[in-house]
């Protein structure tokens, strides 16, 4: 495999999965999985500071009816088409878009009565992917960032690990996803193209294809010998060049470690698994975020967009669309429990808000926050229910209302931070990571 | 003792390869007898010089001295005090506290001497009274209630909700007094009122414990609400202002100084607020404060700012820490220098302690001249023939070259955008071209700056046709132009003050809308916020009518500049006119020293004042006189922008090395060396693809433009974004994160593109490979390319070896000789 840390002993390495001592070293992927999950059995719970999150962001706003919430005595003009289908939960009913999804419920939550009162994608995006609501109306063409996201207020509090980055997005960032006065160490680690296809290799944290292990061995000889600007060695000096340094022996690190490079691989997967995925590129990078939790990113986010349905929701394109994701996050829940990772990873799916009851004259539904549909699986939380509802019609949330404050408060507190550290932006004013809400307390057993 | 003595400077330095190296040169040293004038040591005071106190009042006393070395101690913590007369007030570790009605003195003995303070408690007048304001709001902020991440936040802790900073006193008064029925405060039984059972946590309290139930804290809420609780005594007076002593002074290495803080009131009274106040430093390792106004000084030498608030008040204790090496102005007056702003530069460094680095080589004046005047390096010939070039003023000379070069525009237009870069997503597509091409327009023409400053201002018309106009369709409210022109043109940071009193400063709310007022009158017609694609045009125009209003006492605010008298704006002309000839009129103590600053930090990596757009007392020049100087220069120069940067360049002061001498490793901020800073973004990739010799593609741009020509932030590039391109979706004016990080280091390391362009067919790797050369005219190449540099002999050998290496293809060879460059510090950092 990769001959890195096996030619070039100059280079100091930290091997990041490593569960215990040297022993693990000779252990292929599969095996340090089943130790992992042993782990985690042992110790009853995945300790929140080492859980990491998949945030599957379903970018325009997914509908709630042709999804989690249907509603079949409602009017025809606001049921839709299609019809609901039973889950493994007693008297809950997903859509019949949702079948594999329906038969995972056991291993899974809804939320139901997540709403706000921001219709626009600019301010629903901020304020689902941050926590804070837009200081000011924005419109649905706005990307904006008035606030940390989830991921770089991740990245911030806990730093890199395991010589991995902390934040990770594929294949791009969503509007609201920066680090806004974080800076740029905790902006998201963009991983673009396609895993599906054949060849696929991450960005950056791989060789180029064309250099061979020797000739990057060579090159980083070389630099070493002619990289001889003077170094500042007094600290107080603050010479970034020496900053510089230990961010690219990370690098030097991340690249001469086995593991990690078969982490970034998704074609190290058996094919039967990658199958199950769905062979798209969602089920892929799906695949991929998995991989990436774990080994140790902390947060991953996948990015899907289209979901701005204003027209015929009824119609071929939406099936298969959503048929993806049901394929998707039925394999990759399923996937993380056989492998024991579920109790330490989790995962989440949502989108800026619902729908529209009503259908509109082509067939489609528009932008509504006043009820939308979250699925939360893993990280300790009780699989099997459903929570909070919206009305018969599905117009508003009706029971047990939760506000995206509230979501964020049980997102930060599930990865074992308090949702109300405080941060201090660039000026030194105080910001807590969440302004108000509290931990939704049926997600926490 | 004054004696010349030789001494051999030096500094270690360990390249990253692991060698160390040693820097070294010799100067002749004067080093200065002593570090002051003042030969012996000056008596001993006493603050306050004598001690005025009501009923039950206290103060803070501290003992100061200023020594033979010119350096102060406090001596408030060794002291010993006596009160001649316990009766009339008694004294408890510098701290006196009145007693009884009656006069009396206070002894105190330190550093052998002793000083009598006279004393004088007045009468108690019935009861001892207390206020909300000027008793129980102050507890309430001392004791953190009123904290920004308590009761403070936007929606309050738990229902209990305060004003940020006590801005809004009559709406806490309310708050504590009137909500949630009246539960907070139970006059019957005091000690039940929620407002003193949370903070002892006889109840359940998520801040903690605040208050001792019994101290004098408790005390004051407890006997106020028995009082029944007023909101302010009859003839109650208002406060003015407060003061801190000692203001500024100069310190050892770790000593401590005990700071007192007074209260004014406008019928002529004070107070020592020294308990109630609340403490912060602006550098923590020059010095640190403890809640109680002790100030801990460091152990490096500098200057710090301690800020003191109270009730809004603001003051500052500066505190002065010099070097222990100090040498003589003979040594200062041997340093060869170019202009005025070596003189105030060196006039500073002596005051520190510093030396200058050296002057910087030739290559490396050429590569840093080059990327700050026109974001890309110069080609092998050229830096051939500048460093075979004999003659004394080419510096000089390539300053005036690189100026006039076409790129100059795209490169200072790029950095301009990011103060007023739109989001197309607000403005629409042709507006943010639009703006974009009149920033590019003023620079490659020069256009005088307080003229494209007026043109902003006052700018009228429609936003596709008018670039300044763009703005105002992005900053639709009086508020959000106040923050972003304050900002941009004054150096001064107002958004806090929009919604509370600023923390740090002076500018209350009353000075925001004040300001904002002289946009009242701006108005707009056509399509507004519109999404991209169908972004109609706007226009912007002036008509009468239109306030701006407080929002706290709805009052209609009168246009009014900062820290000046209301402007009279007379009818039919619109107010931003007169708030442009405010700013523009001579003397303005703003505008040009934010620009003069903006620019010098492009220069030297940080701003005089930094960061650049941040002017407050509470944050200092680092030298007030070279700012000054600089400024009016720019002022007297008819606000060229172009001479500004000429005057600049030709300093001594921005041909310093990078590498520190024994004296100047520490100085961050005093500009005694050049500091180092990573390529910005732009830069970055532009003049990666000139050495690589292989163009990247954009959308909506020529095939062969650069980053720098770029007009919107909303790119697909991952070196851009790696590099801290700002993210499209922020705000203007952004600030530029250059910290380097592991993406980026990832970056150079693996990147396909960049592969791709080492490896291009027709790019300068291949073209050096095909060449008839030899290797060592190859490594020459590069070097050139690269560093701008001849390589070392060692260099070349070294680099020159990777040829003849078994199996090496050449082409390999040359490709990977440019990547290792190109993963160099030396390459990554200006420097």
């Amino acid at each position: 495999m990769n001959a890195l840390n096996r030619n070039c002993a100059g280079i100091a390495r930290r091997d990041f999965i490593q569960l215990g001592t040297g022993g693990v070293l000779g252990l292929g992927m599969g095996d340090l999985v089943r130790l992992r999950a042993d782990a985690a059995r042992l110790a009853g719970k995945a300790s929140p500071d080492r859980m990491n999150c998949i945030l599957v962001w379903l970018d325009g706003g997914p509908t709630h009816y042709e999804t989690f919430d249907p509603k079949p005595d409602a009017p025809s003009g606001v049921r839709g088409e299609f019809k609901p289908i039973p889950t493994t939960v007693p008297g809950v009913s997903f859509c019949e878009t949702m079948p594999k999804l329906a038969k995972t419920l056991d291993r899974m939550a809804i939320i139901r009565s997540i709403c706000h009162k921001d219709p626009n994608h600019g301010g629903g995006n901020h304020y689902m992917m941050t926590g804070a609501p837009t200081p000011v109306p924005v419109n649905c063409g706005s990307s904006v960032s008035f606030h940390p996201s989830f991921g770089s207020t991740v990245s911030h509090l806990r730093g890199i690990r395991d010589g991995l980055p902390a934040y990770a997005t594929l294949p791009r960032k969503s509007r609201s996803a920066g680090p806004h006065f974080l800076g740029g160490q905790h902006a998201p680690f963009v991983i673009d193209g396609d895993p599906n296809r054949t060849g696929y290799r991450v960005r950056d944290v791989v060789l180029p294809k064309s250099i061979s292990e020797g000739r990057a061995n060579t090159r980083l000889k070389l630099r070493r010998s002619l990289d001889r600007m003077l170094r500042i060695a007094d600290a107080a000096a603050a010479d970034p060049a020496v900053e510089f340094d230990s961010f690219y022996q990370q690098g030097i690190d991340l690249i001469s470690s086995t593991k990690a490079q078969a982490a970034f691989d998704v074609e190290k997967e058996p094919a039967e698994v990658r199958d199950r995925y769905g062979r798209n590129d969602f089920g892929q990078r799906l695949l991929l975020a998995r991989r990436l939790a774990g080994v140790g990113v902390s947060f991953v986010t996948v990015y899907n967009g289209g979901w701005d349905h204003h027209t015929n929701i009824f119609k071929e394109p939406f099936r298969k669309k959503v048929e993806r994701v049901d394929t998707g996050m039925a394999a990759l829940i399923n996937d993380l429990h056989d492998r024991g990772q579920l109790d330490s990873t989790l995962v989440l799916l949502l989108g800026e808000f619902g729908r529209t009851p009503k259908i509109n004259k082509d067939g489609g539904r528009d932008h509504w926050p006043h009820a939308m549909s979250v699925l939360v699986a893993g990280a300790g939380v009780p699989p099997g229910q459903v929570i909070g509802a919206t009305d018969v019609k599905g117009y508003y949330a009706s029971e047990n209302i939760h506000s995206p404050e509230d979501f964020a408060c049980s997102l930060y507190t599930k990865m074992g931070i308090d949702p109300h550290t405080i941060l201090h932006t660039n000026t030194g004013r105080p910001l807590p990571i969440v302004n108000g809400g509290a931990p939704i307390k049926e997600l926490f057993g | 003792m004054r004696g010349l003595l030789f001494r051999r400077l030096g500094v270690f330095c360990v390249s990253a390869n692991g060698v160390p190296c040693r820097v070294g040169f010799s100067v002749l040293l004067c080093l200065a007898g002593s570090l002051g004038q003042a030969l012996e040591p000056e008596p001993v005071v006493v603050f306050p010089p004598e001690i005025n106190l009501l009923a039950k009042g206290r103060q803070q006393v501290v003992v100061q001295q200023r020594l033979a070395n010119g350096l102060s101690a406090d001596w408030s913590r060794e002291a010993v005090y006596a009160s001649s007369d316990p009766s009339v007030a008694v004294v408890e570790q510098g701290v006196v506290r009145a007693q009884g009605e009656g006069l009396a003195k206070l002894r105190v003995e330190a550093a052998g001497q002793v000083v009598n303070v006279d004393l004088f408690v007045g009468a108690k007048r019935g009861d001892h009274r207390l206020s909300f304001l000027g008793d129980v709001l102050p507890v309430l902020g001392r004791a953190g209630c009123a904290g920004g991440s308590c009761h403070a936040k936007p929606k309050g802790q738990n229902g209990f909700s305060l004003s940020v900073f006590s801005f809004d006193p009559a709406a806490d008064y309310r708050e504590v007094v009137k909500d949630e029925r009246g539960r907070r405060v139970f006059p019957a039984f005091p000690a039940e009122s929620l407002l003193l059972q949370k903070p002892t946590l006889a109840v359940e309290h998520e801040g903690g414990k605040r208050l001792e139930v019994g101290s004098p804290f408790y005390r004051i809420i407890h006997d106020w609400i028995t009082q029944g609780m007023p909101y302010r005594l009859p003839g109650e007076s208002e406060i003015e202002g407060i003061s801190v002593f000692p203001g500024g002074q100069r310190y050892a290495k770790s000593a401590e100084q005990q700071l007192v803080v007074t209260a004014r009131f406008a019928d002529g009274t004070n107070r020592d607020v020294t308990h109630l106040a609340d403490y912060s430093s602006n550098d923590k390792e020059v010095a640190g404060v403890n809640h109680d106004g002790l100030v801990r000084v460091g152990t490096l030498s500098g200057e710090g700012v301690i800020v003191v608030r109270y009730m809004g008040e603001v003051a500052q204790a500066r505190i002065t820490v010099p070097t222990d090496r100090r040498y003589n102005d003979a040594v200062y007056a041997g340093l060869p220098r170019n202009n005025f702003i070596d003189d105030l530069a060196y006039a500073r460094f002596q005051k520190l302690g510093l030396l200058p680095s050296d002057l910087c080589s030739d290559p490396e004046f050429m590569r840093r001249a080059f990327i700050d005047t026109i974001g890309l390096l110069p080609e092998p010939t050229e830096v051939r023939r500048f460093l075979a070039d004999a003659s004394p003023d080419k510096r000089a000379q390539l300053i005036d070259r690189l100026l006039d070069d076409p790129a100059y525009a795209d490169t200072w237009a790029n950095r301009w955008g990011d103060l007023f870069r739109p989001n197309i997503a607000r403005v629409g597509l042709k507006s943010a071209y639009t703006i974009d091409n009149w920033i590019r327009e003023c620079f490659a023409a020069n256009k005088p700056y307080d003229q494209m400053v007026r043109e902003i201002v006052t700018a009228k018309g429609s936003t596709h046709r008018v670039g300044p106009a763009v703005i105002y369709r992005t900053r639709r409210e009086p508020e959000t132009l106040t923050t972003l022109f304050s900002q941009s043109f004054l150096g001064v940071r107002l958004e806090c003050a929009r919604c509370h009193h600023h923390p740090n400063e002076q500018w209350s709310q009353r000075d925001f809308y004040q300001f904002a007022a002289f946009f009242a009158e701006t108005k707009r017609k056509g399509t507004g916020i519109s999404p991209p694609i169908s972004a109609g045009t706007q226009y912007i125009y002036h008509a009468p009518g239109g306030t701006v209003r407080h929002p706290v006492s709805n009052e209609a605010m009168q246009p009014t500049p900062l820290a000046a008298k209301p402007l009279d704006t007379p009818a039919g002309i619109d107010p931003r006119e007169t708030l442009a000839d405010w700013m523009l009129e001579p003397g303005n103590p703003f505008f040009a020293r934010a620009m003069a600053n903006r620019v010098w930090g492009q220069f030297f990596g940080r701003g005089i004042v930094h960061p650049v757009d941040d002017f407050r007392t509470t944050n200092p020049p680092t030298n007030p006189a070279l700012l000054d100087a600089v400024a009016a220069d720019f002022a007297a120069n008819g606000f060229d922008l172009k001479r500004l940067m000429r005057r600049i360049m030709n300093s001594r002061l921005y041909q310093l090395s990078s590498i520190p001498n024994r004296t100047n490793a520490q100085d961050t901020r005093s500009f005694s060396r050049f500091y180092r800073r990573r390529l910005s973004a732009e830069n970055l990739h532009d003049i990666v693809v000139q050495v690589t010799g292989v163009g990247s593609r954009y959308n909506n741009l020529r095939s062969d433009a650069r980053a720098a020509e770029l007009w919107t932030t909303i790119m697909d590039s991952p070196m851009l974004e790696s590099f801290g391109l700002p993210n499209a979706s922020r705000n203007c004016p952004v600030e530029r994160d250059d910290r380097p990080s592991m993406v980026q280091a990832l970056h150079l390391m693996n990147s396909e593109t960049l592969q791709a362009k080492l490896a291009d067919k027709s790019g300068r790797a291949a073209t050096l490979g095909q060449a008839e050369r030899s290797p060592g005219e190859v490594v020459d190449e590069l070097y050139l390319s690269v560093y701008s540099r001849w390589p070392s002999a060692d260099e070349r050998a070294v680099a020159a070896a990777a040829f003849a290496t078994e199996g090496a293809k050449r082409q390999e060879v040359v490709e990977d000789l440019l990547w290792a460059l190109l993963n160099s510090a030396e390459f990554v950092f200006n420097h």
